[in-house]
């Protein structure tokens, strides 16, 4: 390497380096700061949390079918690519979601509060995931059915986030592991 | 990096919800984070994004920040953290490769370089997203192979074999550039 890529970067490392951001950044997150506030009233629900979280996943349950049967009419078939890209974004998201189901699952039922229904409701293959994946092998090249089903993946890894973020709050984790994957995840 | 200037206090106040204090945490911090943001996703737009989506990471978890630990290292690894999340998003996928020998080129009057910043910004900015990214932690960063492995999801001998390769693409591309100037 001529002259020495790395000790050229270092000689020369503030140069690389660029203003700070623009004032909208923190005008846009004192915003979201401001906003999280009226969030706390979800937070003294107390020991109800879970409901709220259960009639979360139905409402987004609830807009994605909507969603599907409002554009089905307007869906053109492209057969063309799609389905490898689906297939990797289905790993990627099954996995992460799985694991933060395992996370939730190692606490024990009695401080999760969760009764089957509500727990169902939480697994990845539930009514709308199926819907969604028929939707897709149906129609595979449908943008609208393949932007549901990623916006679907990530509200799901949301919630999942913020039910693990509640646990963790309000009870020890279960196992050293477990405790230690979470932090991880931070 | 002005984080010299957070000290105890300021993170306490942070905890207890105070929005002035947090502007402190990040006015010290923004400049830094925000150029991991930039070199990561390239582009100001995305940068700005993912640097707020972090910093609201940053708010919702300082309760669990423990005093003695460092404020610098668990800020830069949410921003990073939210960098790499946001580029999966994108369907950016960071893939194994092949354990093979990267060889120099030969043949190159090493003499006939000239390296400017600006060259070497625009051959990294050239980059393929995975070599951009490999080679960003590792000299800006300052993470090492084992820690970059680790985040991305790869195996250490991908990192070093990826890194080896995005220094010998940035230095053909700045061959090309010398050589056309």
């Amino acid at each position: 390497m001529p002259e020495n890529f790395e000790s050229f970067i270092q000689q020369h490392r503030d140069a690389f380096e660029e203003p700070g951001p623009s004032p909208r950044v923190w005008d846009a997150l004192e915003r979201e700061l401001e906003g999280g506030r009226k969030g706390r009233v979800v937070s003294l629900l107390g020991k109800n949390w879970f409901k709220a979280a259960v009639i979360a996943v139905l409402l987004v349950n609830a807009a994605v079918l909507f969603y599907i049967a409002r554009h089905k009419q307007q869906q053109q078939q492209d057969l063309a690519v799609v389905i490898p890209e689906m297939q990797d974004a289905k790993v990627y998201y099954s996995n992460r979601i799985n694991e933060k189901l395992e996370l939730i699952n190692a606490y024990p039922a009695s401080e999760l509060g969760l009764d089957s229904a509500a727990r169902q409701e939480l697994q990845l293959r539930n009514d709308t995931y199926k819907t969604l994946e028929n939707e897709l092998k149906n129609n595979p090249g449908n943008q609208r059915i393949r932007g549901a089903m990623i916006r679907y993946y990530q509200l799901k890894l949301e919630l999942l986030d913020k039910i693990l973020e509640e646990l963790h709050e309000k009870h020890a984790a279960p196992t050293t592991h477990t405790k230690k994957q979470y932090e991880a995840e931070i | 990096m002005n984080q010299t200037q957070i000290d105890g206090n300021v993170i306490d106040r942070c905890k207890r919800g105070d929005v002035r204090a947090f502007r402190e945490l990040y006015n010290a911090y923004a400049a830094a984070m925000y150029n991991i943001c930039l070199r990561m996703t390239g582009n100001v737009s995305d940068a700005e994004d993912t640097l707020q989506e972090a910093f609201i990471q940053v708010h919702r978890n300082i309760g669990k920040l423990e005093r003695e630990a460092s404020v610098t290292a668990w800020i830069k690894r949410i921003v990073v953290n939210h960098c790499l999340n946001n580029l999966r998003k994108k369907k950016v996928y960071f893939e194994e490769v092949e354990e093979v020998e990267v060889a120099e080129e030969v043949g190159i009057d090493e003499d006939s370089f000239t390296w400017t910043v600006s060259a070497v910004k625009s051959a990294i900015h050239g980059l393929p997203q995975g070599y951009r990214t490999v080679l960003n932690l590792y000299l800006f960063e300052d993470y090492s192979h084992r820690e970059i492995a680790d985040m991305m999801g790869i195996t250490e001998s991908t990192v070093k074999t990826q890194y080896m390769r995005a220094k010998e693409k940035v230095r053909q591309i700045v061959k090309q550039q010398n050589l056309i100037r």
